[in-house]
């Protein structure tokens, strides 16, 4: 089979991109049939030959654009590529490169799927698999028109660096005088906090909506730190403003692979859940011993989490 | 300016123990006993819709609303909270085939109702619902209608008759844009944006105004490329050890000393 891999070079997280993707490729595709290749879009004042390091292929095509918008790059896409020798686009699974796979599939007649977590490539057609139901359930697809456009998971494999023998065969393409973005009058862009320290951390501790209020989540926060754990929420605690955003774990916010995850005040429904499912060990701490978080975790405690966390604060601080 | 949010309801997943999780012959899984309500994202994108109203109006300028879903009757009793909640119009284009897996044929009802039915200027919808979670309906209107698409959007406010002010969370911070309209917006994880509920004279005075039903089979068909082969349910179960104790505190030291204390010295 030939794939192409889409890199979004002039994001600041295309290392993450890169080997996220690589990983993916390792797991699900193997090195692929020759003619396989990467589409890497760079903004002009990039340092080029660090971006060269990132591609998973022996071969790239390297398009210069303006900045990144999402109707430049398919319109760039559009200019140097043969989609009738490509069987299956790769796309990174962030929220950029899931936008440019569904649309992408749309412009060139093919068929998308995002936030795929397996691949398998069998008797000329592919298969996908993904989670469905607020991810109680995975989903099996079969693609039906080429080129088919997919966009993994985030976290669905392991981040591989890149090793790929050099040199690498180069073809530039420069579409900074491309324009596609017009409807937008003016922008300003502000380097929020992501969640990538979350999905990086090896200790956890997560707050839920058991916590009740701002106050006991802000509690929580300095229990984290004290005990050298990065703190997290649920969704609704960050949608009732107990948190920021950046700290959501779950479908919607970091899917986290911590050592320990301690898990407080959550019930633990499965988009949550998918945040926290490949951490290595799991302590719940719930009132409710009906909460789902009970059965998903190695160990659990039935109580208060609040009298539970004092304490084990303490004997944590004490040990370090 | 005229605003259509687009919403789904889907049934409260939550409630369903072990036991009903049976994916039948035709791969179903009964859920109709459920209670349904709003998906969150398509909750902010209501909320964010009526937020922009009431911005607008101090500006004296009122946008008019409109509230459609591709449902069944389970979608009424949110239909008639959104017409207490002064939604101009609030349509439900009846459906009772299997969609959960085809964006393109939801994404195509869509546009084809405002190319052809009810011409509109900004369309909000979350980025993805809980059962098909497709995460591609938005981009595939946009794409039918030759509109541009924002997605992640947090926020919008009102600059004037043609221009929004659209805040949204992109892979590497946070972008703030005035853009023209026709536009798509993509609701992700915004803040502060559960939906209101209604004053009672609202709900008494607004709540039984007709709702607007089409039907699905007068839009014209739309093919996926995507077809589902099974579906299985995930065992999320782990030991799930319990420690047992008289108080929090013994419990908390239980928990250290057993579980915890060599696991965190290795980190």
């Amino acid at each position: 089979m030939i794939f192409k891999v889409i890199l979004i070079g002039c994001s600041a997280n295309i290392v993450d991109q890169a080997e996220e993707l690589n990983g993916f490729i390792a797991e699900n595709l193997g090195r692929g049939d020759h003619g396989c290749s990467t589409i890497l879009f760079c903004s002009k004042k990039q340092e080029k030959n660090a971006l060269l390091n990132l591609v998973p292929t022996e071969s790239v095509k390297l398009v210069t654009v303006a900045g990144y918008r999402p109707e430049t790059i398919l319109e760039a896409l559009k200019m140097v590529e043969n989609i009738e020798e490509t069987h299956l686009y790769l796309f990174p699974g962030g929220y950029a490169g899931s936008e440019l796979a569904v649309r992408w599939a749309f412009r060139i007649k093919g068929s998308s799927l995002v936030q795929v977590s397996q691949l398998e490539y069998t008797e000329n057609q592919l298969i996908a698999k993904k989670k469905v139901y607020s991810d109680y359930v995975l989903g099996v697809f079969r693609l039906k028109k080429k080129p088919y456009c997919i966009a993994p998971a985030r976290g669905s494999a392991s981040s591989l660096p890149i090793r790929v023998k050099r040199p690498l065969n180069v073809t530039e393409h420069d579409m900074t005088q491309l324009h596609k973005d017009r409807f937008v009058k003016s922008s300003k862009w502000t380097a929020d906090e992501t969640t990538g320290d979350l999905e990086k951390a090896k200790f956890i501790l997560i707050g839920g909506r058991g916590m009740s209020n701002a106050e006991n989540a802000e509690k929580l926060k300095k229990i984290a730190g004290s005990m050298g754990a990065d703190f997290g929420v649920s969704r609704p605690v960050a949608m009732n403003a107990w948190s920021t955003m950046d700290k959501i774990v779950g479908v919607s916010g970091a899917v986290t692979k911590p050592d320990v995850c301690i898990v407080a005040g959550a019930s633990g429904a499965a988009a949550f859940y998918a945040g926290i499912e490949k951490s290595k060990y799991i302590v719940a701490i719930n009132k409710d011993i009906r909460a789902p978080i009970i059965k998903s975790s190695d160990v659990a405690i039935i109580d208060d989490y609040k009298a539970v966390m004092d304490e084990l604060v303490k004997l944590i601080s004490a040990q370090t | 300016m005229n605003i259509l949010v687009c919403f789904t309801v889907i049934p409260e997943l939550e409630m369903l123990i072990d036991e009903d999780w049976v994916v039948d012959e035709n791969l179903q899984i009964d859920v109709g006993f459920l209670k349904h309500s709003l998906n969150c994202y398509d909750e902010s994108a209501l909320e964010i819709a009526l937020k922009f109203s009431d911005a607008a109006r101090k500006r004296h300028v009122s946008p008019n609303l409109s509230a459609l879903t591709i449902a069944g009757p389970e979608a009424n009793p949110i239909l008639k909270t959104l017409n207490a909640l002064r939604f101009n119009r609030v349509v439900r284009i009846d459906n009772h085939d299997d969609i959960r897996f085809n964006s393109m044929a939801i994404a195509s009802m869509l546009s084809q109702y405002v190319s052809n039915r009810m011409p509109q200027d900004v369309l909000l919808m979350g980025w993805q619902s809980g059962i098909g979670e497709n995460a591609k309906t938005p981009l595939l209107v946009a794409e039918m209608l030759g509109w541009p698409c924002i997605t992640q959007v947090t926020e919008i406010e009102p600059v004037d008759n043609n221009h929004l002010m659209v805040t949204c969370q992109v892979d590497d911070g946070r972008l703030q844009q005035t853009i023209q309209i026709p536009c798509v917006m993509s609701i992700g994880n915004a803040p502060n944006s559960y939906m209101r509920i209604p004053a009672l004279k609202d709900r008494m005075q607004f709540g039984k105004r007709p709702v607007e039903v089409l039907h699905a089979s007068d839009f014209e068909p739309f093919d996926e490329g995507i077809e589902l082969v099974s579906l299985d349910v995930i065992n999320h179960e782990r030991s799930g050890i319990l420690i047992e104790g008289a108080t929090p505190e013994e419990k908390a030291r239980k928990l250290y000393k057993s579980f915890l204390a060599e696991r965190l010295k290795k980190l």
